[in-house]
This record gives C-alpha cells, sequence and structure tokens, in this order.
C-alpha cells in the first residue's frame, strides 16, 4: 500500500504543478490579449477558474496525503499516546465521511446533474469539470483510510509530527521535491535553511 | 426530500432571487406568496430569498431541479445552457416592446412547449417570465446614433455568446466582464461602455461614468421563473388553479413595476446629466438580421421565432 | 422547532467537538455544515448542495489572486528580496535608538507591502534580524517578540490574502480594502515602534543607533528599488484600473520570476517544488474557503444569521457596546483559529449586524482582519508566534511575555481602528473608491 501511495503522491504532485503552471499562462494570456493585442480573450477567465478549481480540489487531496491539513490540536496534544491514537482513528474516519458524503457521492450527483450543461465559451460541460469532486474525494478516501491502518498498527503517530517538537525533521510526502516543511507556509525556504537551524535546547 | 416533499398539503415554496429587497421582482414575487397564502388558506405560502443567498442562477437552477430549492429566478442566458431554443426569445429584435413580451409569455399556445421541455430531463418547470425592460447602449462619449459610431469601442456583455456577437454585429468590440466590475472599468477607461436597462444603469451608478445612452432597444430583457416539476404535480387541481391564475397576475405586476421604475430611473438619469438620444434604429435592425439567423439554426427554432413576430404583428 | 435553532445547534456542538479532536477545521465545518443540511432539507439534497457550494465557493475568479499572490511569496523567498528590503529598511530608520529593532518592524512593514503573508514575513526578516540584534546584546526574547508582533501588519498592508478572503464572503471591492488596508497597517507598524521606543528609554544597551554614510544608504535603497517597485506594479495595476486584483497578481508573479532570474537566485529545476508549495498552500485556504461556503449557505437558509443578530440587538441598543462585544468575540476566537477560517465563519454573521447600524463593511474588513492578526500572535494558537519563536531558538512561552506590552499597545491600536473609521476609509475616499 505505501509503495502504491508514493506513485500515486508523485502524479498528484506533478498534477498539480501543471495545473498550476497552467493557470499562470491562461491569466497572463488574458492579459496580454486584452492590453497588448486589444482583443480581449473570451475564454481565459473561466478556463482559468476551472483550472483553479481543479487544483484546489487535488491540492487538497495532496495536503491530505501528509496530514497537512490546519488542525486545532493543543488540546489533544496533551492527551496520551493511547488517547492520541484515538483521537487520530477517529479523525481519518470522519474525513472518509466527509470524502464520501461530499465529494463522491455529492460530486458524482452533481457530475449527472450538469454532465449536457454547456460551459459558455468553452468546448467543455459543467458536468466535465465537476469530474474534480468525486476523483479527489476517492484519493482523499484512500489517503484517509491508508493513514487510519497506519495509525490503528501504531506505525504513524495519532497526531501529525509537530514542527516545534520535531524541528528539521521534513514532512513532504514526495522525495523528488524535497520541500520544507507545509505547515509553515511560504516563506521558510532558503532563509531558515539548515545553517540557522535554531539551538532548541540552549 | 425532507421538508420539500409536498404532498398536496402544500408548504412554504423556497424561492431565490438575485436581486435585493427593493427590485421589482422581490416586490412582485413576494406579493404572489401573500395573495397565494390568501386563496388557498395558508396552504401554499412563498418566501423569497433575496440577494442570491443561496447561490448563483446557474447553481440555483441545479438545486431547483434536484429539490433543494424550490423555485427561482434565472436569467434567458441559463436557460440556453440547458436547451438552445430559449436563445429564441434571448435574441436582439425578437420582440418589440415589454407588452408585447408579456403577451407572449403567457401565451401557452407559443411558449407551451419550450417552458415544459426541462420536465424530463431536468425536474424543471418554467412557470413564466418577469421582463427586464428594454436594453440600451451608454457609453462615456457620444453620442452613438449609427453602427459606425461603435467601431474600436469596448463595450461590455455579459458573457454569453449571444451578446458577443450581438455587440459586435453592432459595431462595437465585445468585452465580457462580470457585473460588479464594470462600474471601475468604466471609471478608469478600460472600458468604452456597457448595454443594460436604465434601472440597473441607475442603480449600478453608470450614470457618473458613461453620459450618453443611445436608445437602442437591442433586446428586451427576460428573466424566468422556474420550478420544481415534482412539486407543481403534487398541487392538488384546485390549487394549482389558484397557483397559475395568480402567477399570471404576478408577472403583470411586475411588469407594470418595471414600467414605474423605469421612468423614474430615466427622470433620475437626465436629472445627473445623462444626454439619451434616438438612433437609426433601421441601420441597427439590419446589422443584427445575421445574429438571429445564425441562432436560429433548427426549424422549431425558428418556428418559435415566427410565432413571437406574428403575435407582434396583430 | 425552528430550522435556525437545530441547523445552529448542530454547527455550533459539531464544529466545536470535532475541533477539539483534533480535525482539521476545514473537514470539521464541512462535515458539521453537511450534517445539519441533511437535518434542515434531507439527506439527499444535501450531498448534492454541499459538494455544489464547495464547488462554486472555489470558482471564482477574484480567489484567484490568492494563488498567485502565494506563489509570488515563495519566488520573492527565493528570489533574494528579502534582504535587500531589511537593508533598505536599516537605511530608513537605522538613526533611531533601538534602531535594529526599528529596522526589523520596518523590514515587516515593506516585506508586508510587497507579500501577503505574515508567517513568511516573520521567517523571512526574524531570521535574518535576530542573530544581528543578539550581537548587539538585546535579549533574545525581546528581539523575538519585536519581528513576531509587526509580522501581522503585512496582513493589513495590501496586497493582502486575507483581504481578498473578506471580499468574498463580504461583497465588496478588493482594491478599496486594499486602499483601506494602508491605514490600519501602518498604525499597527507605528505601535509596534513606539512599544520599541520606550523599551529602549528604560533598556539603554536596545537603544543603540548607528549612522549609515550617505553614499551606502543611496546604493543600498537603490538595489531595494526593483522589489520596491513591485507596490508600484501591483497597486498602481489595480487603482488604474489597468489590471484587476486576480490580474495583477499574475504580473506580481512574473514580476518575482525575472528578479529572481536576474539576481541570480531562481533557476529553472527549483520551479516545480516552488510551484508545488505554492499550491499545497493554497490548497490549504481553499478547502477552507470551500467548506465555509457550504456553511454559509446552511446558515443563510436556515436565517441564522437573522436569530443572532435578533438576539444581540435584544441584549442592547448601543451600537458602541454590540461593537465591543464583537471585538471580543473575534479576539478570543482569534487565540485558537487562523484569521482566514475565521473570517469565513463570522462574517456573514457579523456583518449583517453590524450594517444595520451603519458600521461600512470595508471599515468592519478592517476590523475584522485586525482582532483576528491579533489572534496569529498569541497562544494556544498563533502561527506568527510560533515561528518567530522558532526562527529565534526560543521557548513560546519566553517570547509570550516579552510581547504583552506589546499586544496590549496593539489592542488599543484595534480601539482605533474600531472606533475611528476614517482611519480604514479616508485613503479609499480620496481615491473615489468608495460609494
Ligand atoms: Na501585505
Ligand atoms: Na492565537
Amino acid at each position: 500500500m505505501s509503495a502504491f501511495k508514493k506513485v500515486l503522491d508523485t502524479l498528484l504532485a506533478w498534477l498539480c504543478i501543471a495545473l498550476f503552471a497552467a493557470l499562470v499562462l491562461v491569466v497572463t494570456w488574458q492579459v496580454l490579449s486584452r492590453q497588448v493585442l486589444g482583443a480581449p480573450s473570451t475564454w481565459s477567465s473561466t478556463a482559468a477558474q476551472y483550472l483553479f478549481v481543479w487544483l484546489s480540489l487535488f491540492g487538497t487531496a495532496y495536503v491530505f496525503s501528509e496530514r497537512g491539513h490546519i488542525a486545532v490540536d493543543f488540546v489533544a496534544r496533551k492527551a496520551g499516546p493511547r488517547a492520541q491514537r484515538v483521537v487520530g482513528v477517529l479523525t481519518q474516519l470522519v474525513i472518509l465521511s466527509f470524502a464520501g458524503f461530499v465529494l463522491v457521492w455529492g460530486g458524482l450527483r452533481g457530475v449527472g446533474l450538469t454532465w449536457s450543461q454547456n460551459v459558455s465559451g468553452l468546448p467543455v460541460t459543467v458536468g466535465q469539470m465537476y469530474l474534480a469532486l468525486p476523483v479527489s474525494g476517492a484519493l482523499i478516501a484512500f489517503y484517509a483510510l491508508y493513514h487510519l491502518y497506519k495509525i490503528a498498527v501504531g506505525r504513524e503517530a495519532g497526531l501529525p509530527i509537530n514542527e516545534d517538537e520535531e524541528i528539521g525533521r521534513h514532512t513532504s510526502a514526495v522525495p523528488l521535491i524535497a520541500s520544507e516543511d507545509p505547515r509553515l507556509g511560504p516563506g521558510t525556504g532558503p532563509v531558515t535553511g539548515p545553517g540557522t537551524d535554531p539551538e532548541k535546547g540552549r | 426530500s425532507g421538508l420539500a416533499e409536498a404532498d398536496g398539503e402544500g408548504k412554504t415554496l423556497i424561492l431565490s432571487l438575485n436581486q435585493t429587497e427593493t427590485h421589482p421582482s422581490y416586490i412582485a414575487l413576494t406579493e404572489f406568496g401573500d395573495r397565494l397564502a390568501e386563496r388557498t388558506d395558508g396552504r401554499w405560502d412563498v418566501e423569497v430569498y433575496a440577494n442570491e443567498t443561496l447561490g448563483a442562477q446557474q447553481e440555483v437552477i441545479q438545486l431547483v431541479g434536484d429539490g433543494a430549492v424550490d423555485m427561482a429566478v434565472a436569467s434567458g442566458t441559463q436557460l440556453e445552457n440547458l436547451n438552445d431554443e430559449f436563445q429564441t426569445l434571448n435574441l436582439p429584435t425578437v420582440f418589440d416592446d415589454i407588452d408585447h413580451q408579456l403577451e407572449v409569455v403567457n401565451d401557452d399556445a407559443v411558449v407551451g412547449g419550450l417552458f415544459t421541455s426541462l420536465e424530463d430531463s431536468k425536474n424543471l418547470t418554467v412557470l413564466g417570465g418577469l421582463t427586464q425592460g428594454a436594453r440600451n447602449v451608454y457609453t462615456a462619449e457620444g453620442p452613438v446614433k449609427r453602427p459606425e459610431d461603435l467601431a474600436g469601442l469596448k463595450i461590455r456583455v455579459q458573457e454569453s455568446d449571444i451578446h458577443i456577437d450581438m455587440i459586435r454585429a453592432m459595431g462595437g468590440s465585445a468585452t465580457p466582464m462580470s457585473y460588479g466590475e464594470v462600474y471601475t472599468a468604466l471609471q478608469s477607461g478600460v472600458l468604452d461602455g456597457a448595454e443594460n436597462n436604465e434601472v440597473s444603469y441607475m442603480s449600478q451608478k453608470h450614470n457618473e461614468v458613461a453620459k450618453h445612452m443611445a436608445r437602442t432597444e437591442h433586446l428586451i430583457g427576460l428573466d424566468y421563473v422556474v420550478m420544481n416539476t415534482g412539486l407543481l404535480e403534487g398541487m392538488t387541481e384546485q390549487d394549482r388553479t389558484v397557483f397559475e391564475e395568480e402567477w399570471v397576475a404576478a408577472s403583470e405586476h411586475h411588469a407594470e413595476l418595471w414600467k414605474t421604475e423605469t421612468e423614474k430611473a430615466i427622470a433620475a438619469a437626465e436629472e445627473s446629466g445623462t444626454v439619451f438620444n434616438d438612433v437609426d434604429e433601421a441601420a441597427f435592425d439590419e446589422a443584427l438580421a445575421p445574429v438571429v439567423d445564425k441562432y436560429l439554426q433548427t426549424d422549431s427554432a425558428r418556428e418559435l421565432y415566427d410565432e413571437v413576430r406574428k403575435a407582434a404583428q396583430e | 422547532m425552528d430550522p435556525a435553532i437545530i441547523a445552529g445547534i448542530i454547527l455550533l456542538v459539531g464544529i466545536a467537538v470535532l475541533l477539539v479532536l483534533a480535525v482539521p477545521i476545514a473537514v470539521a465545518v464541512g462535515i458539521s455544515s453537511f450534517v445539519a443540511l441533511a437535518v434542515v432539507i434531507g439527506a439527499e439534497p444535501a450531498v448534492f448542495v454541499s459538494s455544489q457550494r464547495m464547488f462554486t465557493g472555489i470558482n471564482s475568479f477574484s480567489l484567484l489572486a490568492i494563488p498567485f499572490f502565494i506563489l509570488a511569496g515563495e519566488l520573492m523567498n527565493t528570489g533574494g528580496i528579502a534582504g535587500r528590503l531589511i537593508d533598505a529598511a536599516k537605511v530608513l530608520v537605522g538613526r533611531m535608538p533601538g534602531s535594529l529593532a526599528q529596522t526589523n518592524v520596518v523590514a515587516n512593514a515593506l516585506f508586508g507591502s510587497v507579500s501577503g503573508a505574515a508567517v513568511a514575513s516573520a521567517a523571512a526578516i526574524g531570521t535574518v534580524m535576530g542573530p544581528r540584534q543578539r550581537t548587539e546584546g538585546y535579549e533574545r526574547a525581546y528581539s523575538a517578540a519585536v519581528n513576531v508582533s509587526s509580522a501581522p501588519a503585512g496582513m493589513l498592508i495590501p496586497p493582502s490574502n486575507t483581504l481578498i478572503v473578506y471580499s468574498l464572503v463580504s461583497s465588496t471591492s478588493i482594491a478599496t480594502l486594499f486602499m483601506a488596508g494602508y491605514g490600519p497597517g501602518l498604525l499597527w507598524a507605528l505601535t509596534c515602534m513606539a512599544v520599541v521606543f520606550f523599551y529602549t528609554r528604560r533598556h539603554p544597551v536596545a537603544a543603540a543607533h548607528e549612522r549609515v554614510p550617505l553614499g551606502v544608504a543611496v546604493r543600498t535603497l537603490l538595489r531595494a528599488v526593483p522589489s520596491l517597485l513591485m507596490i508600484v506594479i501591483v497597486i498602481g495595476g489595480i487603482l488604474t484600473g489597468i489590471f484587476t486584483p486576480t490580474e495583477s497578481a499574475v504580473i506580481a508573479v512574473l514580476y518575482c520570476l525575472a528578479l529572481g532570474a536576474a539576481y541570480q537566485q531562481i533557476r529553472l529545476p527549483q520551479l516545480p517544488r516552488i510551484l508545488l508549495d505554492a499550491a499545497r498552500t493554497s490548497a490549504i485556504v481553499m478547502l477552507l474557503v470551500g467548506v465555509s461556503t457550504i456553511m454559509s449557505w446552511v446558515m443563510s437558509y436556515s436565517k441564522i444569521p437573522r436569530l443572532i443578530s435578533d438576539s444581540l440587538l435584544g441584549l442592547t441598543e448601543s451600537p458602541a457596546v454590540i461593537l465591543l462585544l464583537i471585538l471580543v468575540i473575534l479576539l478570543a476566537v482569534g487565540t485558537f483559529m487562523d484569521p482566514t477560517p475565521a473570517i469565513l465563519i463570522f462574517t456573514p454573521i457579523f456583518l449583517p449586524i453590524v450594517s444595520t447600524f451603519g458600521v461600512d463593511p470595508v471599515h468592519f474588513g478592517l476590523i475584522i482582519t485586525f482582532s483576528l492578526c491579533l489572534g496569529t500572535i498569541t497562544p494556544p494558537v498563533g502561527n506568527v508566534l510560533f515561528v518567530g519563536a522558532r526562527v529565534a531558538g526560543l521557548r513560546v512561552e519566553s517570547v509570550i511575555r516579552a510581547l504583552v506590552p506589546f499586544f496590549a499597545a496593539l489592542i488599543l491600536a484595534l480601539l482605533v481602528v474600531a472606533f475611528v473609521p476614517q482611519l480604514s476609509l479616508w485613503l479609499p475616499g480620496v481615491m473615489g473608491l468608495l460609494e
């Protein structure tokens, strides 16, 4: 299962990179077409919006793979390791039901309802765009089951690794693209590199 | 589906509207609910959710079909995406004026087939229409009297193929943009003009940034009221008769309110320095004829168009 | 029972319980909203409403500015812009007593004026400034507190992702909000500078200043010009209407790329990683946006905002008291919640209330953002505080003590922001952006 997850992570990472790059290009084209060519593009804003929805949904799935979505965990961290494991399993169950009801079931219903509804200016239908919901939902469900299993058998901590406790440890799921700690957001790259690792012990 | 299940006993119908509580549509639809409650002894009522709080039109239509919301006001553009033939009533020059439009949309013999066309596939019935008035082109620099005067001018249109083709045919450079951005774009010169009815022109304060209004009346706007088909069919025969009678009364009342609002808007616009001018109607009609042809692709669309035009001649 | 009360209880209890269980905030909000919806309109319509709200909540051209500004921020950190801004700040305030601390504040403000993320600012500026202050004999907790307290100014000074999120839930113009952000953002920075000033009075060791030779000063400022030009391009582009905010954000991305390439700090093989990091950060925000769109639908449908506003207005009729009450709630919420989810959750509840007594929605945007920014420097959940302490190599608790005077002063500044609307509205008014 771990090997499968690694492959999936890599594919998902490159999908996000490609969608983001396309997004930059499409909006750049929108500016160019209006300001430079004087012939405003009629499709770019719609196309950019759908690319953005896809990027957000698949990016969301990627972050679930890393257990990186923001949680308020200061209460749970006070609990013992066994209780934390229970909390971790519960969390994955809640994620699983969210993905199942809202993204997969609701998404499939959305795909059905809008399959033949045209998008003005683009050769796609709304339903085709809605496909991102059930697909990303299925991915999130897979990741939830994966973490659920790993937490249950004790191979993952009940709560995700906390950067305040484990400074310098990488939590990125994708070795191909070594990245800084995701929970810090932008800005921790080269500036906080290893050279400035805080002297935790004093 | 929970509270939305109608078992013939009635319910308070949740109606989604994209306008504010002062708009003629809100007033007419709220009164529709009051009259309905009165005549069905409170079995049926309508509660209008204004300001798009339940979602934008395109999304709310899906919710109506799926039963989460009972009724919604939707623009022609939204329904076109479900059935091409709604384009026919959204074409430039198809209606002469509000009265002609009202007569057509309340005439089952002409529009009955179109209005029930989404029942099987989408579980949606179109009850009828609410006029959105004649649309004019307005510009920062003017006056615009003939199609040539629009050459090179960037005119905002809704994001719809018909509207884009329409402004191109009328001579302008069509610039699709969302409604809320138009004011700033006119102010900064990103746009040279826009097209809309006088009521929106004033409520969006476009009179501050585009002072020339050409009475092109190229299009008579139309919103539709759609309803969940299952709910409508669940009504007792007696209640349904009342429902339909009151609906027709509401759409007529709405047209009256609309005309009053338009007169007020025109007066306020003139007061604020907007200059209205007449245009060479024949020249614009001629320019727009190819657009009409382009969107009448099927025999049934052409037939509907001919019926609508016939009503204008009578 | 009234659907407003049923839905309200499910939302409140569901979200609270799941948050305590450390379920991600977005999932807690999403699943609770779905359950509330299922109870009010039935499970089958509820699954579709939920998925559709999520989809359309993200499907917005204005929101698209957020991933672009995040990407621009990533590029800025890689591209050597932070260092140049710090040098420029030093030239500007180097002669004031406590110059290193003042430089830290100004550098955070400058960084904030080209980027939208306070956490990035605290990390980038703190990493460079901390060691310098240490060698001058500053108390480490104090210098960390200076960095932590001043970093959130960047969330108020445009460009600001937080204000873009607010514009979405409040239907206000991004351009207007951006202009309104300068007043409170500068007030935030000046408040920190004032605290530093009083501190130097009592701690001579932290009062040192230095004179920068004119030639060096000019050269340093010139070196920062290309970085600061971003303000002109982004804000100028939006104000003149040449770009929409989203387009200006993509221009910022291209500009950072160009600068990074010119400074030879960004190379092509790094781009995939940068894109992925930015995608991840924006996905976290977008999931929150998506689920809170479900929640606001449930709330609108069951008329919860009306219920809350009726009960609040039943408590007192004094607008000032209600506004103070709201500030207290927001400060409390901010202690454990990030600004973005809190804005998404509380704007639909509070904005209709304050609107009834004439608070401008743009002004309220700055009030809510300012109060929630204060939460980013408070425990138990405060991203800027955590990152600031981390780059200083200190435990959070020791920074907190040094933060107290800054926090107290910023509370006073919040009262000014709340009760002096001109501070926010003057600039957009002068620029003709208000109705
Ligand atoms: Na900023
Ligand atoms: Na906090």
